[in-house]
């Protein structure tokens, strides 16, 4: 969903348009060469519904002017929103987009009643199972282990509430299994915090402990107090709606057998 | 180092915070560090508003939990220093007469 846009004396700005998990996105920018490496890192994103919010990459810096409603800055690229525009100002590589994406991304779900957090998802019989935990608890080997197009993501999992209904999204945003993320979303089945452990075995937690586990997983770069209220309200339904486990992993398949259905 | 009794406690506006299970969880989104409290330190942070005293505080927490009077109070005062430490709370001028 490429197209040239006019812009006389300078080269020409393109677009691209992507949704993830449902929040429509429109990139638009003159350097040829990221145009290329989006539009392939994000073709299994692309198309927006109508009315998507439109992100101008611009080369230099950001002009004077009045303060952001939210900004992020990432390795000399900054992340600026304005109540009339959303701008990327010094993105200079696909790394600093996609950071930038996921930073805009976890911001604009405060609206949409969603978050992003550091899970593998995988769906099975239709349901999404969300596995999270510490770095080197098994993420990603849950991603290995799993059938092949059945991956969300093995790295970075979206989570909505729509019409009373937490659903998952896969997102494009890689992992150490790179697996590319699918495009697709399933209702959550559960999460699991991963605990890695001789034998497989389930453990229910409640709502407290449930968000205990989330927090440490969330993804969230806003240190404005009502965002973070906010945040914490979604997080806390979240917890109080899905089940949630400890899933002592032994790093093979069989943990399937004590998952419920 | 104890705060004066002519002060009220206030919430720190910066922090975000949620009731699940009895407990309460405190964001600090300056340093994305999160505070549990337990049972009392949950019934004392539902009934800080800024306008109230460490004794004042200390009544309601005799009254529900049925605790000698002497005892709430160094109980409140104990907590509420934890908490103040933790940069959860602040302290504002008491603006009416407050019992010492």
């Amino acid at each position: 969903m490429s197209t040239p846009l006019a812009n006389a004396g300078r080269s020409p700005r393109q677009q691209f348009e992507l949704s993830i998990g449902g929040v429509p996105l429109r990139l638009e920018m003159t350097d040829a060469q990221l145009f290329g490496a989006a539009s392939a890192r994000y073709a299994a994103f692309a198309g927006a519904a109508a009315q998507p919010v439109t992100i101008a990459l611009n080369e230099g810096a950001a002009p004077e002017g009045p303060p952001a409603d939210f900004d992020y800055e990432f390795e000399g690229a900054a992340l600026r929103v304005f109540s009339s525009e959303i701008r990327f100002d010094g993105v200079r590589h696909q790394y600093a987009l996609d950071s930038l994406l996921r930073v805009l991304l976890s911001w604009k779900l405060l609206g949409h009643h969603g978050f992003l957090l550091h899970a593998t998802t995988v769906i099975r019989n239709g349901k999404a199972y969300l596995f999270t935990g510490r770095s080197g608890a098994g993420k990603s080997t849950v991603a290995s282990l799993s059938p092949e197009g059945s991956v969300l993501t093995d790295e970075i999992s979206l989570l909505r509430r729509e019409n009373g209904v937490w659903r998952a999204y896969g997102t494009p945003f890689w992992g150490e299994f790179r697996a590319a993320g699918s495009n697709t979303s399933a209702p959550v089945a559960g999460i699991f915090r991963l605990l890695q452990a001789a034998e497989n075995r389930l453990e229910a937690l409640r709502p407290l402990a449930i968000l205990r586990a989330l927090l440490p997983n969330v993804l969230f770069f806003s240190a404005e107090a009502q965002a973070n209220r906010r945040l914490l309200e979604i997080l806390s339904q979240a917890a109080t709606e899905i089940s949630g486990y400890n899933l002592a992993f032994r790093k093979n398949s069989a943990f399937w057998e004590v998952l419920p259905a | 180092m104890s705060a004066p009794a002519s002060v009220f406690w206030q919430k720190n506006p910066a922090l975000a915070w949620r009731e699940i299970d009895d407990e309460t969880i405190i964001i600090s989104p300056n340093d994305s560090v999160m505070h549990e409290l337990n049972d009392t330190g949950s019934f004392l942070w539902k009934n800080i508003d800024g306008r109230k005293s460490a004794a004042e505080l200390a009544e309601l927490l005799a009254e529900n939990y049925e605790v000698a009077p002497d005892i709430a109070l160094s109980d409140t005062q104990a907590l509420l220093e934890e908490m103040a430490s933790r940069k959860l709370l602040v302290t504002v001028p008491a603006t009416r007469g407050v019992s010492p």
